[in-house]
């Protein structure tokens, strides 16, 4: 197999004494949808903000095609190809859709100088997540939907090659959700690979290749989404141990 | 539709360069219309506030870094051309050397206090300003408190100093707006509305606040230059005092922050206004600022010139 896109090597990160992320290794093959899955606080987002920048690590390495890439910047990790879309959208509401998305095509990997290219670049970016007609619409006045996109449309325009998507179908209908994992299988098909954290089981079942169950900051089990449905640890995680008292209890560990 | 956007906005650009030409040409013929030297000097005031509030709107409007620390680089601007004139330098040069010195500054200020956010950044600018107009009144090769007299060996043209001052706003305008229209100018205002998702597209909000501090402090720094070697005398207590970091924030906010013609407006509003207030109302002339910025904020927070445009649009628009 070619180098993994993605090596992450026993992240660790503590919050006072508490293991948020602890000792968690995968690596991510190129062009592949890794998902990641596990209860709340099971420290998906933490694993998350670590590999994108947002939080240091307090121990592990992270190697983006084999440069280690641990502890910098989000600014710096876009420009080696890492995006991100988060969880809680933040687009620059005094900015119109078409203008939030230039100024990633600005300050992607593709570094456009040119105000009129980056304008095109972004035009194009918008055609194709399907957010074209709301341009010169302020991002302040957009549907959550299309905000949604919107992340996702600036998280592209900055030319990555591993996309982070942190719960983009949170808050979406069925029919929205399905147009959003559509437009990620396309993503994946255009050659970008993609971790995705979601909620909704049965969202990332839908499109990952790969899937990795985390609980309590710890990998609990990893493979495609058929082995992890039938895996008996992933079952007790989520719905408790059979026969104990109380359905739906998590496990002491 | 898309494609067609691009060949009228190129046109828009070249009607908007029309207006500014027109009174750049105006204002440059005025002195042969026979201006009192007191309206001459009156507007070369005015040109160096204009110049100072777009130095400021760069950090404050753009970027929304508000600093309320901007007599250092006024004062150091001031005391650079002073000191170097006084040596004997060209003024011209001097006035290089008066946008240099406050730009270096800024950033031995701009370095520790950039990692503070929001009031915390504006409140640590209030300690830097006070601390350097108290260095200031005791550093000996500058007279101290008891401020320093420019000597120029030259005849003094009072239409010498309005060309000049006029040059320099006509240059900070035209800073503004290459700055405003630039790949720089989206990175500030993507730091001014979220400094996290704008790193998180590859901004790094750091650098960029340095580097806007940097020129707004050359604008500032040189406004205060021009304005020594018309002055001939300063002082601390004068151009390093709050009172005119005050002043600098002020103007943006009253003409409109953010935008360029509205810190232009807001400056022009000022140095017209400034004088009267102090000679008319010498007692509670800063109480009538107070009460006219408090009117703004709570009334126009665009300024005066979001309220002509408002304005002009209900004019344009038939009932």
């Amino acid at each position: 197999m070619a180098t993994p896109i993605l090596e992450v090597e026993k992240l660790t990160k503590y919050f006072g004494g508490l293991a948020a992320v602890k000792d968690v290794s995968f690596a991510v093959p190129e062009q592949h949808i890794y998902g990641f899955i596990g209860p709340n606080g099971a420290g998906k987002t933490t694993l998350f903000n670590m590999i994108a920048g947002a939080l240091e690590p307090s121990a592990g390495h992270i190697r983006s095609r084999g440069k280690d890439v641990t502890g910098h910047r989000p600014f710096s990790l876009v420009k080696s190809g890492i995006a991100r879309t988060h969880q809680i959208v933040c687009p620059f509401r005094a900015m119109t859709v078409l203008e939030n998305v230039q100024v990633a095509a600005h300050f992607g990997r593709k570094n456009i100088t040119r105000t009129a290219a980056a304008r095109d670049h972004a035009r194009q970016v918008l055609a194709w997540v399907g957010l074209d007609h709301q341009a010169d619409t302020l991002a302040a006045n957009i549907s959550l939907g299309d905000q949604k996109r919107l992340e996702l449309a600036r998280a592209l325009a900055t030319d990555p090659e591993l996309l982070l998507c942190d719960e983009i179908c949170g808050g979406l209908n069925p029919k929205e959700t399905r147009a959003m994992l559509d437009l990620l299988e396309r993503i994946r098909q255009n050659g970008t690979t993609i971790m995705y954290v979601e909620h909704d089981v049965k969202a990332i079942m839908a499109v990952c290749d790969h899937v990795m169950v985390l609980n309590y900051g710890q990998k609990l089990a990893e493979g495609k989404p058929e082995e992890i449905q039938n895996d008996p640890a992933v079952i007790e995680a989520y719905l408790g141990k059979a026969g104990s008292q109380k359905k739906g209890s998590r496990p002491v560990a | 539709m898309t494609t067609a956007v691009f060949a009228p906005s190129r046109l828009e650009a070249r009607a908007r360069l029309v207006l500014p030409g027109l009174l750049l040409v105006v204002l440059a013929l005025l002195p042969t219309a026979g201006l009192t030297p007191n309206l001459i000097r009156l507007l070369f005031i005015t040109f160096v506030w204009v110049t100072a509030s777009l130095g400021w709107n760069l950090l404050g409007g753009f970027t929304g870094q508000v600093s309320f620390g901007f007599a250092v680089f006024y004062g150091l601007g001031a005391y650079t051309a002073a000191l170097m004139i006084d040596r004997g330098v060209n003024p011209y040069l001097s006035f290089l050397g008066a946008a240099l010195i406050p730009a270096l500054a800024s950033f031995f200020i701009g370095l520790p206090t950039f990692r503070l956010r929001g009031p915390y950044f504006a409140i640590a600018t209030i300690g830097v300003s006070e601390a350097t107009r108290v260095i200031m009144n005791n550093l000996a090769i500058t007279g101290g408190a008891s401020g320093f007299r420019i000597v120029e060996h030259r005849p003094f043209r009072q239409v010498d100093h309005y060309y000049t001052a006029l040059a320099m706003a006509a240059l900070a305008v035209a800073v503004s707006f290459l700055i405003q229209h630039s790949k720089f100018g989206m990175g500030l205002r993507a730091i001014k509305q979220d400094e996290e998702a704008a790193a998180d597209l590859g901004v790094n909000p750091y650098a960029y606040k340095l580097a806007i501090h940097a020129v707004a402090a050359a604008l500032t720094g040189m406004a205060g230059g021009v304005f020594a070697r018309y002055a001939a005398f300063i002082y601390p207590q004068g151009v390093f005092s709050f009172q005119t970091s005050v002043y600098i924030l002020l103007m943006p906010v009253i003409g409109g922050i953010g935008t360029v013609w509205g810190a232009v407006l807001g400056g022009v509003v000022f140095g017209m206004v400034e004088e009267q207030l102090v000679a008319n109302f010498p007692q509670i002339h800063l109480l009538l600022y107070g009460s006219l910025l408090i009117l703004i904020i709570l009334a126009e927070p665009d300024g005066l010139a979001g309220l002509l445009g408002k304005l002009f649009r209900r004019l344009r628009t038939p009932r």
